[in-house]
């Protein structure tokens, strides 16, 4: 098979969501010596670009990014033990620990800033809803995140954004981190009030503002 | 017939598996198996269609899904399953009915059918968060005051309690619960409607505690009220709202499933969305026991549910469940534009046509400003919602259509900027609680442009 073959292959198992195809065709690229960096960048990172601009369009949804998402990490799986043989650095955009904040259940727009977040070579712990200030920060600390990104949908959880950053601060943590915000209540004037670093309004607002964070 | 102990015995017993699993391996595939598979299709250029067949089949899909899928139970990471003959049963058994409130502000919420002549019931108020207490209750008062509101959705009052901000599960959030109801029945009171109904109980309550112990008959709250169960976006319950089912049934209290269902999050598209939103009326049924419904699909990424996509999605399930689920339902907009805005009527407007002539039960007065800044709403936007209301129940669901493809050209296109708009205190005078002047000149620009094209307000 052609190297062009197997790079349009692994964009569109992307784009199609079909896990068994990525493994398939990122097998096929390294049996076809094809340099799994380029794999990644020329094939996969395709795929997750379009599934990202139909996104944008409004012409893809969740499920389109997650199953876009998943079939990414499934061939990244076969990819990365060659990457790692070769000595190959991948590019450290950094990591981001993501929570829906205690008391607050609520995960679709938590999940789809995660989402976009790994689409965008961002490595993501996604710690699902209602995780209190102290869980957050151990998991951040665990996982030597560069930073926090916090979703409140209520005005009544949104104290609870304010709490992991006070508890930052009182566990001299604060300026290892940088902490955005999010949610349906949540504005700009309200991340200011309570320290945070950053706001952001949608999950590709998320993504500037981390990627403009994480470099500065 | 299957009673609330066995959707309890389920969640200790069905199948086990996580709930990123849920999502992608049974919620997400299975939707789209069965929109495809009942032919869903949306029509961007019939926001408010009038194809009772289509509407029948998002209904035949939707227990088809609820069946296929379940519904995940986060505390034991495990599906409780239905099989479709319950879920039938379920509808089969469905009240119809649900009878609220006390001494002459009682009525009967009863379901009504697309193109019904009948008027949709009004509910009014939002569960807006105030500055203070004083203005929650001026605002409610009035809202209550008008004869057609037959329920309200009480406001959370303020969102501090002795300066300290309320926060959920905390001690705080049950001072405020109970502080809401106390607040509610004195504005209605003072409208001189004591026995109406409050049906959003407990606003703001995050944990279940809150909602139970707010409940006590000593601060207020009736079983002829109406309690709010939430299903978890999507397809998913806990043990907090299971608890809150568990303590309504045996009280006798009248409970409401909460679906709000994201068009762009787990279900996709407005096909995938108007399937679960009427699945969501069975989730209740069945698993809630309710006995009547509250919901809101709304847009994820403009947190409003006026797009044209939504809309269609609300004109179609509503058919849907009017058509085949007797239970009554409240439907609730949020809109993108703010309080003394045009494009808030605009919005208004279409959302009131779409969802009356569809067969909405009940309408909520849609929620200005996403319903997320404090003090956006005002009497005016009730009073427009009531002219709304009384001018869509007179119109069919073609003629609604015509309407909302030329509202939607005054503001669809303005959604991603929406003016969010001015508070109660910028446009009203807060002493007699008047709207001021501006307000009443934009008001009156808009309904004679309404009416220009085709709005028979009376």
């Amino acid at each position: 098979m052609q190297k062009k073959e197997i790079l349009e292959n692994l964009k569109s198992a992307v784009i199609e969501g079909d896990e068994d195809k990525a493994r398939e065709s990122a097998m096929e690229a390294l049996q076809a010596n094809i340099d799994p960096l380029e794999a990644m960048q020329m094939g996969l990172a395709k795929g997750t670009d379009t599934v990202g601009e139909r996104f944008e369009r409004g012409d893809a949804y969740l499920p389109e990014l997650m199953m876009a998402g998943e079939a990414f990490k499934a061939a990244m799986e076969i990819l990365n033990p060659e990457i790692k043989r070769q000595q190959k650095d991948v590019a450290d955009v950094g990591t981001v620990v993501v929570s829906t904040v205690k008391g607050d259940l609520h995960s679709i727009g938590k999940n789809i800033v995660a989402t976009v977040l790994e689409t965008n070579g961002f490595h993501v712990v996604n710690l699902g809803v209602d995780k209190g200030a102290l869980e957050i920060i151990k998991e951040a600390e665990k996982a030597n995140a560069d930073a926090i990104g916090l979703s409140a949908l209520m005005a009544t959880t949104m104290p609870s954004q304010k709490e992991v950053i006070d508890a930052l601060i009182e566990l001299n943590l604060r300026d290892k981190y940088r902490v955005v915000v999010g949610g349906g209540p949540v504005t700009q004037d309200w991340a200011n009030e309570i320290g945070a670093d950053g706001y952001g309004k949608d999950a590709v607002a998320a993504v500037g503002l981390l990627t403009t964070l994480l470099k500065s | 017939m299957i009673d609330f102990l066995d959707v309890c015995e389920r969640a200790e017993t069905g199948p086990l598996m996580t709930e990123k699993d849920f999502e992608l391996k049974v919620l997400i595939p299975k939707l789209k198996e069965v929109v495809k598979e009942y032919g869903i299709r949306y029509d961007s250029e019939t926001p408010v269609p009038a194809d009772d067949e289509a509407a029948d089949a998002v209904y035949h899909a939707a227990v088809d899904f609820l069946a296929r899928v379940g519904v995940y139970c986060q505390d034991t990471n495990r599906v409780i399953q239905f099989a479709e003959e319950e879920i039938r049963d379920a509808v089969g058994s469905a009240p119809g009915e649900c009878l609220t409130g006390e001494g002459k502000d009682a009525s009967v919420f009863r379901v009504r059918q697309p193109d019904d002549e009948r008027m949709a019931r009004c509910h009014v108020n939002w569960g807006t968060i105030h500055s203070s207490q004083e203005m929650a209750i001026d605002i409610m008062a009035t809202n209550v005051a008008h004869p057609e509101a037959k329920a309200i959705s009480i406001s959370s009052v303020t969102n501090t309690v002795r300066g300290m901000r309320v926060q959920a599960g905390s001690p705080l959030e049950m001072y405020a619960g109970i502080r809401a109801i106390r607040v509610a029945r004195d504005a209605c009171r003072r409208a001189g409607r004591p026995g109406l109904p409050l049906m959003n109980l407990v606003p703001a309550a995050a944990a279940s505690v809150t909602t139970i112990g707010a409940s006590g008959p000593q601060f207020g709250a009736r079983p002829t009220d109406g309690w709010i169960i939430g299903i978890i976006s999507e397809n998913k319950i806990d043990y907090g709202a299971m608890n809150k089912v568990a303590y309504l049934l045996n009280w006798g209290a009248n409970i409401g499933a909460q679906g709000a269902p994201s068009l762009g999050g787990y279900c996709g598209g407005p096909t995938g969305t108007a399937v679960v939103n009427t699945a969501y009326f069975l989730l209740g049924l069945v698993a809630f026991k309710s006995n009547y419904h509250l919901c809101f699909p709304i847009h994820f990424r403009h947190g409003c549910c006026s797009t044209r996509d939504v809309l269609w999605l609300v004109s179609t399930s509503s058919q849907a469940g009017s058509r085949n689920v007797p239970i009554p339902v409240i439907w609730l907009g949020y809109m993108a534009a703010g309080v003394n805005t045009k494009m808030y009527f605009y919005e208004s407007a279409a959302y009131l046509l779409a969802a009356t002539t569809s067969g909405a039960d009940a309408v909520k007065m849609p929620t200005p400003a996403k319903g997320v800044k404090i003090d956006a709403s005002t009497p005016m936007e009730t009073r427009f919602g009531i002219e709304m209301v009384k001018a869509a129940s007179q119109l069919n669901r073609q003629q609604a259509n015509n309407l909302v493809i030329k509202l939607l050209e005054k503001y669809e296109s303005r959604i991603p900027n929406a003016p969010e708009g001015d508070r109660y205190q910028d446009c009203f005078d807060v002493e007699t609680g008047k709207p001021g002047e501006s307000y009443v000149r934009l008001y009156e620009e808009v309904k004679e442009e309404l009416c220009a094209i085709g709005i028979p307000f009376e």
